[in-house]
């Protein structure tokens, strides 16, 4: 899958990268509506989207993330189990995106001031996973924190030359009508982070 | 566009309508508090405004290069590059891309810089089928209106008015429930996003260093626009390059905070370069790269670039702040200010980027509070640069007849202009009662609706003084000259009297020339530099004349305008630059003077006292010279008072100026609020430190509340000097 840069954790280091933001992120994640589940491991990861497959009824699931992360990879295939459509193949991606239940990607880093998540979205089913189905779950290495966003762009503007990348800060919003916040309006209603504890500096591996 | 327009009509219209009344009076009453919250996690507001501003400036410096660096980023990305000199170049070269491609259907996000060439209308006269899809602008397209806030752009209407336009746009009838509005929204709209050839966006900046441009969203429209169609179009003014990728975080630390109070949006996009689509072609998927074109906007922008003083607007990141705390925006919203911008910024961007005319329409739609400089994420001088344009307009079409004579011929001749102040107070009597003039006949009752006038004084401070500076100390420690300003010298005499009374107290001797004249901001407000000039130059040869250690004004007006704008006037002409420099070197305010004073003698002891004062923060004091602390520290060591804080305590009183009295309909709905605030805060009297504020809180109080005092600050101290 195209990305913006091949291996963001080549640019961490602990001057950027620090588990001591969590809290931050944390709590100003929640602050934006965004759903965050902590989990030791990938198993305990695919019990969690088990958990919201059923929750939400999901008949069918778009993802992104398996050529990155066998891990991620395994928790697809073990997913065929449950009764539920997995599409991974980006033309699949594409086709079924409009009409899917679920989304699942990957997020490189998060921002501790804004509780936002860093997505390197260079590819067309990156993109589209994140933004059709009316939930998003994006894995996260809950130890690849940034302070703020200025020691985020320190790190984009190490590994963004080309392509399509960004934040996503909770779900898709509007208060365009009185004011009154209303979820879901273009994209997902939902947007859930399973924040993966994965010791030593690296990505979602 | 509309030269033709009644603005005082449109001005009246928006302050009967309800719906917006009710709207905007709650979301004032959330925005600063809300916004404080969203910078509550950074170490320093000033520090981020201050790294994005010198980011800003140090962009439009060089801002041919920064743009020949994006251009060449973008191309070497494999994106088309295109820069128009205005409108109609966007239209012809979008066109052209319309054809060549076989486009048909168009979403646009996000994009300001469309609504200011009126691109729509184009491309659907043209035959092309676009539709908005930010939920607001989707409305108000429907409705065939205007966004009236940059950010919220249907802030005007209730959920009625919306489901009425839902109804009218989906020829069904949609109820007035929010969240079923939404997913009404979510369907439609998904369903011209994936049928789309082209997504057309603007940009919150674009980036030098690799071409990339940024796009801040809540939605996720703007994802959508630059993600599901073949073809992007971005539309992007001069004024959003910034050099590095770093410079972004200068922005996005601030943008959403002021913007919506949060402290990220729900997107943040950024795209350089073409990116993959994948789509059906003839029934089968095929992945291709997205055709990416780069409209670089100028349109009166790189003009502005050059220009020394209005080079000023590329700080601003288009949050929309300046519009939130603004008294007039907040009143009557942002339909009456006519283009596409509105609110302070919207003023000035009308001005450079659409016509002078249109500006001069709303030039006096500023009251000149200053409150969004406070606020504004590049510290932008609104105020400043709206009478700097309007200094320029008249420098090139010169003052409208009647005001040329109250000017020219008034205004700048001290004799004049103090002998019709002295007709002006014998021919009050049949209207005057006390101090006040309640009711004015005829048309000119509007002005005394709610609010009395104050009554000229039967004798002005300048026939007093003589006899009150006998009462000068024999040994004094200082000289100080008396400015008093025209309000003092002929509707506040007594005001005058307390200030020399304080200043002989401290053993200084208080001398007043009688040659001074109007400090000469009305004028300047009305844009005339060359008669300001002469008046300037009148004053600063009156007090070199006088010979004293200190200038001293009660008026904060006054001393700002010695201070700030005298300098400015005489920037190209060294010699009276340094004789200003020289003399304004020993103007000072009188509250912040007195305090120092007291503080030197001891006499800043906080008392306790059976009568309870609010103090209101006049704009020119607090923000202007950044006075607030001295004239509580002096309050609260007045003998018999107690200092209680009222709601909005720094909010304007609405009076500004002249703008007060041509403004009535505007002026008294923002007294009225704060004559609630000072019974609310259950003061008995109400302290100021400017006689301007105390002309128009003294006439609201007069209608309102006559229960409650107004009183100057000298006033109060000088009570209980012998």
């Amino acid at each position: 899958m195209k990305k913006v840069c091949s291996d963001w954790t080549k640019i961490f280091s602990e001057e950027f990268v620090n588990p001591i933001f969590w809290n931050d992120f944390e709590l100003n994640a929640k602050a934006a509506h965004t759903e965050i589940i902590k989990v030791s491991n990938f198993e305990e990861a695919q019990m969690t989207i088990s958990d919201i497959i059923r929750s939400t009824k999901a008949k069918s699931i778009v993802a992104v993330g398996n050529e990155e992360s066998t891990k991620i990879a395994n928790i697809y295939n073990n997913l065929y189990n449950l009764d539920v459509q997995i599409y991974t193949d980006k033309f699949a991606i594409a086709e079924n995106a409009p009409t899917a239940d679920i989304g699942i990607s990957i997020a490189e880093f998060a921002v501790g001031e804004t509780g936002s998540v860093c997505v390197d979205c260079y590819s067309y089913e990156s993109r589209v996973v994140g933004m059709l189905p009316p939930v998003h779950i994006v894995f996260l290495n809950c130890n690849n924190i940034v302070k703020n966003m200025t020691t985020a762009f320190k790190v984009i503007s190490q590994g963004f030359k080309n392509g399509y990348m960004g934040f996503i800060t909770g779900p898709s919003r509007t208060a365009d009508i009185e004011r009154v916040l209303s979820l879901g309006v273009h994209g997902p209603s939902r947007f859930i982070i399973i924040a993966v504890d994965v010791p030593a500096i690296g990505g979602v591996n | 566009m509309t030269n033709n327009r009644n603005i005082k009509k449109e001005i009246d219209v928006k302050l009967h309508d309800e719906v917006l009344r009710d709207a905007l009076g709650r979301f004032v009453d959330q925005y600063s508090d809300a916004r404080l919250k969203a910078y509550a996690n950074v170490d320093s507001i000033e520090d981020l405004r201050d790294s994005l501003k010198e980011m800003k400036q140090e962009t439009v410096a060089h801002i041919e290069e920064i743009a020949d660096e994006f251009e060449a980023s973008v191309k070497q990305k494999g994106g088309q590059f295109y820069r128009a000199k205005d409108g109609d170049a966007v239209k012809k070269y979008l066109l052209k891309i319309c054809q060549e491609n076989n486009v048909q259907r168009i979403v646009k996000s996000k994009s300001m810089a469309s609504e200011e060439i009126h691109l729509n209308k184009f491309l659907i006269d043209n035959g092309l089928y676009v539709k908005e899809t930010d939920l607001g602008e989707w409305m108000l397209s429907v409705a065939g209106q205007r966004p009236s806030h940059m950010i919220m752009p249907a802030i005007h209407l209730n959920r009625q008015q919306c489901a009425d336009f839902f109804s009218q746009e989906l020829k069904e009838k949609v109820p007035d429930d929010i969240d079923f509005m939404i997913h009404k929204a979510r369907e439609v709209l998904r369903d011209e996003f994936l049928q789309a050839d082209m997504g057309l966006t603007g940009a919150n900046f674009g980036i030098a260093e690799n071409g990339a441009i940024g796009l801040v969203t809540n939605e996720g429209n703007a994802r959508l626009t630059t993600t599901l169609p073949r073809i992007h179009v971005i539309l992007i003014g001069y004024e959003k390059l910034i050099p590095k990728i770093e410079d972004a975080a200068k922005i996005l630390r601030l943008l959403p905070r002021n913007g919506t109070c949060q402290r990220m949006t729900s997107y943040m996009t950024m795209v350089a370069g073409p990116t993959p689509v994948i789509r059906k072609v003839n029934g089968n998927w095929i992945e291709e790269d997205r055709q990416v074109h780069v409209i670089l906007l100028d349109n009166g922008r790189l003009k502005s670039a050059h220009d020394p003083k209005f080079k000023e607007v590329y700080q601003c990141v288009r949050c929309a702040s300046c519009l939130n705390v603004c008294p007039i925006w907040t009143l009557v919203g942002g339909h009456v200010y006519g283009h596409i911008y509105s609110g302070g910024i919207g003023v000035i961007l009308t001005g450079l980027l659409n016509s002078m005319e249109d500006f001069n329409k709303i030039s006096e739609l500023c009251i000149g509070c200053r409150k969004c400089v406070s606020i504004c994420p590049g510290k932008i001088n609104i105020p400043d640069l709206i009478e700097e344009l309007r200094a320029q307009n008249v420098k090139n079409n010169g003052l409208s007849l009647p005001l040329k004579v109250v000017v020219q011929d008034i205004l700048a001749n001290r004799k004049i202009f103090h002998t019709l102040l002295r007709i002006a107070s014998i021919a009050q009597k049949p209207v005057q009662t006390g101090n006040v003039i309640r009711h004015l006949p005829l048309f000119f009752a509007k002005l005394t609706n709610g609010r009395s006038l104050p009554a000229i004084a039967d004798e002005p401070l300048r026939d007093r003084v003589s006899k009150l500076l006998e009462k000068n100390p024999p040994a004094p420690v200082k000289r100080v000259a008396f400015f008093s300003g025209c309000n003092i010298d002929f509707v506040f005499p007594k005001t005058g009297q307390s200030v020399i009374r304080v200043l002989q107290d401290l053993n200084m001797e208080v001398v007043f020339p009688e040659q001074q004249n109007c400090c000469g901001k009305p004028v300047l407000g009305m844009g005339d530099r060359e008669t300001a000039k002469n008046i300037a130059k009148n004053n600063v040869i009156v007090f070199e004349e006088a010979v004293v250690d200190v200038i001293l004004c009660a008026c904060p007006t006054c001393a700002e305008t010695w201070h700030k704008t005298y300098l400015e006037l005489f920037a190209d002409d060294q010699e009276w630059a340094d004789r200003v420099r020289k003399i304004t070197a020993k103007v000072y305010e009188f509250t912040s003077f007195v305090a120092e004073a007291y503080e030197r003698a001891d006499r800043l002891i906080k008392t306790k006292g059976s009568k309870k004062v609010t103090y209101h923060d006049s704009c020119h004091m607090n923000r202007g010279l950044g006075i607030f602390q001295q004239p509580r520290q002096l309050l609260n060591a007045a003998v018999d008072y107690e200092l209680v804080e009222m709601k909005n305590c720094d909010k304007c009183c609405g009076m500004a100026g002249a703008f007060g009295m041509k403004y009535s309909e505007i002026s008294l709905p923002i007294l009225k609020e704060k004559i609630e605030n000072i019974k609310a805060s259950g003061a008995d009297t109400v302290a100021v430190a400017c006689p301007a504020c105390m002309m128009q809180i003294q006439g609201g109080l007069d209608q309102q509340a006559s229960e409650i005092k107004i009183k100057h600050i000298a006033d109060i101290i000088a009570e209980h000097l012998e």
